[in-house]
């Protein structure tokens, strides 16, 4: 069986060992569940433990959980010496670095369960993405998703350094595996990245926190020249293919008041442009920032922050104003899609919301950069250490 | 893994303070610690016992049993149905109705479960074949749930592994994932691994005692979302009570509606023995928020106040006061429908109370026999009020159920339908009321009955048994 250290052995077959496969295949169900399930109680409100989409999230976790396990055992007990050499160790046992995070992350998700379960008792079911519970859910589903990610750079990076081959085909793995992560991010926002919450302070600030530390990261840690953009790409892709999927299935609400009759699933807002500032920050990257090329990561934080700013503003800023207009609402752009059963229909809307409430102002501008530059800086930082990792 | 639900709570949040501004209002529960609604009645030709046991939190999920009795005409029928029915979006907002379950070993007796999503006025309408009732429900945060023992260990446990390895990956990560293969770590790596992992640790004990104060936050504003009914304060001058409503939701909200023909219920019960009881029905001076009563003869002491009234979307509320009544003379009485009962009077006023044992948790027909026929009192063939001493159970129930008449009446006219009662007008010498003792321990129960045109008002004393 092909495994982690030998690239010749991988190269041979041309494709990712299976257990990297099935790692990126549980990243993205995770994914592709989270968004699911989501349309699921926006759509149909009732579930139960087995609904398809809890079964996709579940199915993320018990790769990871197998997958890391069984990488762990094999190493540790029957690893061969080149296995062995790419391992870190964990209480005495050894496994690559991706395996250990993988694994915590399904422990993780398995903890959110109960705690979730006796949150629903205790407060009533919640209506809302962001809650304890739910966090230590999505610490884990992202801590899966990291591994998968650590799993494919450490390749990536022995490849480019002549101790393997197909960086290339590792660093499409890696992307891909950064923009499941990033789509992960972005459903945390779900709530204030409505189309008509992007005229709001908010939204920027909480964006330019956000997203910059992943683009700058992969852009940083990858080997290839536009993995910012690619990033963005996948994350874009993923996300188009749930708004594009999910309304071709019928579905009724099955719980009640109902204000908005359904006879479809409600899709996913249709995602953020993010590849625009993301094209930048690899533009950037390629002439000031890659490995060797500068001094001074705070100058460089600021110039990609500007630049991430300036771009994701304009572009979110008018692509908003679009989604509201009555040209988006077709199956392509789903615009005015996205309200739930409990959603009333009314002139709410297509009106951008807060306005006078939370205005975007100079200043808000200002902390929204202050931000990006904090998490331009935390990506540069994570970016260097990932592409410094082999194991 | 939990439902990690839905987007868009910034809207929710916007529809909610619409709910709030022109529906109705948050929690509010026509009973003291007796939160099950019975019912009796017919749904079509089928006589039918539903017991609607509500979530203590919303969303969440209400228990419902429905009995066919016997006497059902035309057969058994094939299919039961429950549906939980929002008073403001009506049968058009509904979800489609659930089939209720047979019980197995209990013939007759179908149950289901319904998710009631939102705070308010609920029906929940029963389909019996072709037959329909509606169950008025209403649904409000009542308690805050802490967590078991067991659970809170495991959890921790969790926790702290969770705590533990994400330290120690971190550590090893910096210490060994950039060497190159085979590669060992030198002192320096380890030093450094050490130190970050130590670090990693503060951060993450920083950003669990920031999820701690979240919760903490979330449960704050989860108490302070709980039931409590609007705030009253009652007074007595020259023989007359008054019950101020003082509670700026009170304005907010829809106006109140007569239930039975009166616009409030107020049962006094005086402590500490129980000993007296008077059931009389205050009027609104000028506004709603002042409700006035002349009282009758009572003893001098501090009598507990509970005062029923309905609002306009058929949610009903208990208001609940003490005050201290001085020795007065009777005055008139403001309404003719009002009574009393006073421990020297006979204890049974005529009526007997057909014995059987009594299980906190147990449905039962508590029935009562009169020596002379009854007639209609304020529209029912009998009124029963159950107390503990303790006052956290009180209760005001009829022989078709604990439900309001009044919130049956609005959504009959909302949903245009006739909910049929199995206790008629018709001439009878006994009542029966449905209901189950939410706890074991002593209770008094008073029933009131009319014949001759009197009302007669009889007082027992019961025990009820816990359950085993």
């Amino acid at each position: 069986m092909e495994s982690i250290a030998p690239a010749a052995a991988v190269s041979r077959t041309a494709a990712l060992p299976w257990h990297v496969a099935a790692m990126l295949v549980g990243s993205t169900s995770i994914v592709v569940g989270i968004l699911w399930d989501i349309s699921w109680h926006m759509t149909i409100g009732r579930d139960t433990f087995w609904t398809p989409a809890h079964m996709a999230i579940y199915l993320g976790g018990v790769l990871a959980g197998i997958c890391g396990g069984w990488l762990a055992l094999k190493t540790t007990f029957a690893g061969t010496p080149g296995e062995r050499d790419v391992a870190v160790r964990f209480w005495g046992f050894r496994a690559p670095l991706g395996a250990w995070v993988a694994i915590w992350g399904a422990l993780a998700m398995l903890t959110s369960a109960p705690f979730d379960d006796w949150w629903h008792n205790a407060y009533g079911l919640d209506v809302e993405i962001l809650s304890p519970p739910h966090m230590v859910l999505a610490a884990g589903m992202i801590g899966i998703q990291l591994g998968a990610m650590l799993l494919v750079l450490a390749p990536q990076n022995r490849a480019a350094e002549g101790r393997g081959q197909g960086v290339r085909r590792w660093g499409i793995a890696f992307v891909y595996a950064a923009g499941a992560v990033l789509s992960m991010l972005t459903i945390l926002l779900t709530e204030y990245s409505y189309p008509n919450s992007q005229h709001t302070a908010f939204f920027y600030k909480a964006s330019c926190g956000v997203y910059p530390v992943m683009l700058v990261a992969a852009a940083r840690a990858s080997r290839l020249r536009w993995a910012a953009t690619l990033t963005a790409a996948f994350y874009m892709l993923i996300t188009l293919a749930m708004v594009w999927i999910l309304p071709l299935f019928p579905a009724r609400p099955m719980l009640g008041p109902i204000d908005n009759p359904l006879d479809h699933m409600v899709p996913p807002l249709f995602p953020l442009l993010l590849i625009v500032p993301a094209a930048a920050v690899d533009w950037i990257l390629q002439r000031r920032g890659l490995r060797g090329k500068t001094t001074n990561d705070w100058l460089l934080a600021v110039g990609l922050s500007a630049a991430f700013l300036i771009l994701f503003f304009a572009t979110q800023w008018l692509f908003a104003e679009f989604l509201l207009s009555p040209a988006s609402r077709n199956w392509f752009f789903a615009g005015d899609m996205q309200w739930s059963y409990g959603d009333e229909p009314g002139a709410y809307r297509y009106v951008f919301w807060q306005l006078d409430e939370d205005p975007v102002t100079p200043a808000g501008l200002g902390t929204a950069l202050l931000l990006a530059i904090l998490s331009t800086r935390v990506g540069l930082w994570w970016g260097s250490w990932m592409s410094r990792v082999r194991r | 893994m939990g439902e990690l639900d839905v987007a868009g709570a910034a809207v929710r949040r916007r529809l909610l303070l619409l709910f709030l501004l022109f529906l109705l209002p948050a929690a509010v529960l026509a009973h003291v610690g007796s939160p099950n609604v019975f019912f009796d009645g017919e749904a079509g030709p089928h006589p039918i016992r539903v017991i609607v046991r509500p979530p203590e939190v919303v969303p969440g999920v209400a228990e419902i049993t429905v009995r066919l009795k016997e006497g059902s005409e035309g057969g058994q029928p094939e299919r039961v149905t429950v549906q939980p029915v929002y008073y403001r979006t009506g049968i058009e907002g509904a979800p489609p109705p659930d089939v209720a379950s047979p019980v197995p070993g209990d013939p007759g007796l179908f149950a289901a479960q319904l998710w009631l999503m939102t705070q308010g006025s609920y029906t929940v309408r029963v389909q019996v074949g072709d037959g329909v009732a509606l169950v008025p429900v209403v649904t409000a945060p009542t308690r805050l749930k802490g967590m078991q023992r067991g659970l809170g260990i495991v959890l921790a446990a969790l926790g702290l592994f969770l705590f533990a390895g994400a330290v120690t990956i971190v550590g090893s990560a910096v210490r060994e994932s950039g060497l190159a293969p085979g590669e060992v770590p030198d002192v320096r790596r380890r030093l450094r691994a050490r130190i970050v992992a130590a670090i990693t640790g503060v951060l993450l004990a920083l950003v669990l005692i920031g999820g701690k104060s979240w919760w903490d936050s979330v449960e704050a504003e989860e108490r302070a979302d709980l039931y409590r009914p609007f705030a009253v304060e009652a007074s007595v001058r020259d023989g007359v009570l008054a019950l101020d409503i003082n509670d700026v939701r009170s304005r907010e909200w829809a106006p109140l509606i007569p239930d039975h023909g009166k616009l409030m219920h107020l049962f006094l019960v005086r402590e500490p023995g129980l000993d007296a009881f008077a059931h009389l029905h205050p009027v609104p001076r000028g506004t709603q928020e002042r409700f006035e009563v002349a009282l009758p003869a009572l003893p001098a002491g501090r009598y507990r106040v509970y005062g029923d009234v309905v609002h306009e979307s058929g949610f009903p509320q208990t208001l609940t006061d003490v005050v201290d009544i001085p020795a007065i003379p009777a005055g008139p009485a403001t309404d003719p429908d009002d009574s009393w009962h006073l421990a020297g009077n006979a204890g049974d006023g005529g009526l007997t109370w057909l014995k059987i044992p009594l299980v906190a948790g147990r449905e039962v027909d508590l029935r009562f026999e009169a020596k002379v026929p009854l007639e209609p009192y304020m529209g029912m063939m009998g009124h029963a009020v159950i107390t503990r001493p303790d006052g956290e159970v009180f209760v005001h129930l009829h022989p078709v159920g604990s439900f309001s008449m009044a919130s049956q009446q609005a959504f009959e006219r909302k949903l245009g339908v006739t909910t049929a009662h199995a206790h008629g007008h018709q001439a009878v010498s006994a009542v029966s009321f449905p209901y189950e003792f939410p706890r074991p321990g002593r209770y008094r129960i008073w029933v009131q009955v009319k014949s001759g045109g009197r009302v007669v008002t009889g007082a027992f004393d019961v025990r009820v048994l816990p359950r085993t």
